[in-house]
């Protein structure tokens, strides 16, 4: 697994690892001591990813921003349990991992399907995401919006797990073994576990493809 | 290789998670299979149609926000009692061999602690059967409230049945308002306790006897501090009847500039009026009830004031 989760960073962008491992033991090492500033230091290598996988599961800031301090929180309260045989990035995202599944299996609870439903007098959730391509017509914006949508309702659809193995697979792009490593499985269940969703995902889309 | 097996793989194919060999055998397969090559490439469409999810970038101020937010959580799991068990204990945590030896004081002080408590044991018994046996009069059970029953045991030889129960008796307390026990439980009434009702009727006991020092102040808590604004009212119209001193001219200004409650503060405008025309206007006096004229929320009081300060010339 060695680097999966460094590849993860590098492909979620804009948070690479700016220190050694040497650095990163050493910080992780003064964190269990109790030193808050090396925690601070430590999580800031992983934060940004982290805020935007939630907000890639959960759609909503104030939600992303949740999910954020409780998984930082479960860090904090159990880093002492942390042992360096694994790299600490797949610990962390385990962490981060089990809070966003935690998320979703409750808002299953809630609702059917949980499509980003606009507040009043909010824009919808794809409208506040910045359009890279400001020259679009508005045609093939509103068509755009409409897969987007399409999209979010069909992954809304996966069963939790099946949700979080894809978004780390497909959209960040983690190796299976890191996964597997990250949801404490085998290699194979992760297959399988991919095999599903993207079953699922073929029967949703099927018609846009 | 059959279609089957691709089919299954073709995610992974799609994805580069196969080996070079598994690779080349499902191309091979792909390359004389064209319904393999029709799913393959519906596969690849879906993914194309997938890469038009809109990008979730977090924008700066969001995570400043969740980095903020954090922190205020970070400092109150620092200064909690999870604090105590992450620092004040990690001996205990990770050496198993403390841990045990904590485990085994405990053992030992427990036993300790119930030899030591032997002797008052059979007393501890005594004083609930007590209650239990000593012929509890129907008289006493009439006042007796029964919080719960934790036994029922039918005895076959005799017939009867033995009871275990928690109750609480009923108690009537009768005497002179100089008794220290009755004075004890009026202020405790007055107070603490929680039906107004209750407190309206131990402060009625109290007005007529307002000269003595402790109920003279259980009144004047009362009228500062009772939830109840008609036992505040009920309150200060006694306090008005007591004899005129520094503490209750304060309590009435209190009432005036503090009160929540509007009829309260009119009250408390009559009662200022009565006291100033007893003992003469003060300066405080004037000044609360100016005050009062130009600030206060409700129109009525503030038209009270006003006309109290002209009849006292002020």
């Amino acid at each position: 697994m060695d680097g999966a989760c460094l590849e993860f960073a590098g492909k979620a962008s804009a948070q690479p690892s700016l220190i050694s491992e040497a650095d990163e033991r050493s910080l992780i090492r003064r964190a269990q001591e109790g030193d808050r500033v090396a925690f601070d230091r430590l999580i800031r290598l992983y934060d940004q990813n982290v805020l935007r996988l939630a907000l890639q599961v959960v759609g909503s800031p104030e939600e992303a921003r949740d999910l954020y301090q409780e998984a930082f929180l479960k860090v904090y309260r159990s880093i002492r349990n942390f042992r360096s045989e694994a790299k600490f990035s797949t610990w962390l995202y385990r962490v981060v991992m089990n809070v966003c599944l935690d998320h979703l299996r409750r808002q299953n609870t809630r609702k059917e399907v949980a499509v980003p439903a606009p507040q009043e007098g909010e824009p919808e959730f794809f409208q506040t995401v910045p359009e890279e391509r400001p020259t679009l017509d508005p045609e093939r914006a509103t068509h755009s919006k409409e897969i987007g949508r399409r999209i979010q309702v069909a992954l809304e659809r996966l069963n939790p797990r099946e949700r979080m193995v894809f978004e780390l697979k497909h959209y960040q792009g983690l190796k299976l073994r890191a996964i597997g490593e990250i949801c404490k499985t085998s290699e194979q269940t992760v297959k399988n576990c991919l095999f599903r969703a993207t079953q699922k995902l073929r029967m949703e889309l099927g018609d846009l493809a | 290789m059959n279609c089957q097996k691709l089919e299954e793989n073709l995610p992974l194919l799609l994805y580069g998670e196969l080996s070079t060999w598994e690779q080349a055998a499902y191309e091979e397969h792909l390359a004389g299979c064209a319904s393999c090559r029709a799913a393959r490439e519906k596969l690849e469409r879906i993914h194309q149609v997938l890469a038009q999810r809109p990008q979730v970038e977090v924008s700066a101020a969001l995570l400043a926000e969740a980095r903020m937010a954090l922190d205020e959580g970070l400092e109150s799991q620092q200064h909690g009692w999870r604090a105590l068990w992450r620092n004040g204990l990690p001996i205990l945590r990770f050496q198993p061999a403390s841990g045990f030896a904590l485990a085994l004081t405990l053992i030992l002080c427990g036993f300790g602690l119930g030899w030591g408590l032997r002797p008052h044991a059979g007393r501890l018994t005594a004083g609930v059967g007590e209650l239990n046996n000593a012929g509890v009069a129907s008289s006493d059970l009439e006042n007796m409230r029964i919080s719960g029953i934790s036994r029922v045991a039918p005895d076959p030889q005799t017939g009867g049945v033995k009871i275990t129960m928690d109750a609480e008796r009923r108690v009537t307390l009768e005497g002179s308002l100089d008794d220290p026990k009755i004075q004890q439980v009026l202020v405790y009434a007055v107070k603490s306790y929680d039906n107004p009702g209750i407190r309206r009727d131990t402060l009625d006991a109290l007005r007529s006897h307002a000269d003595n020092p402790i109920f003279r102040q259980a009144l004047l808590y009362a009228m500062r501090h009772d939830p109840n604004a008609g036992v505040r009212l009920e309150v200060l119209e006694a306090v008005c009847n007591m004899k005129s001193s520094d503490d209750v001219h304060t309590a009435l200004l209190e009432a005036l500039e503090h009160d929540t409650n509007p009829g309260v503060r009119v009250a408390a405008v009559d009662a200022l009026i009565d006291h100033t025309e007893k003992e003469g206007c003060d300066v405080s006096t004037a000044q609360a009830l100016e005050h009062v004229a130009k600030t206060d929320s409700n129109p009525y009081v503030r038209l009270k004031c006003a006309n109290a300060m002209m009849k006292l010339g002020k």
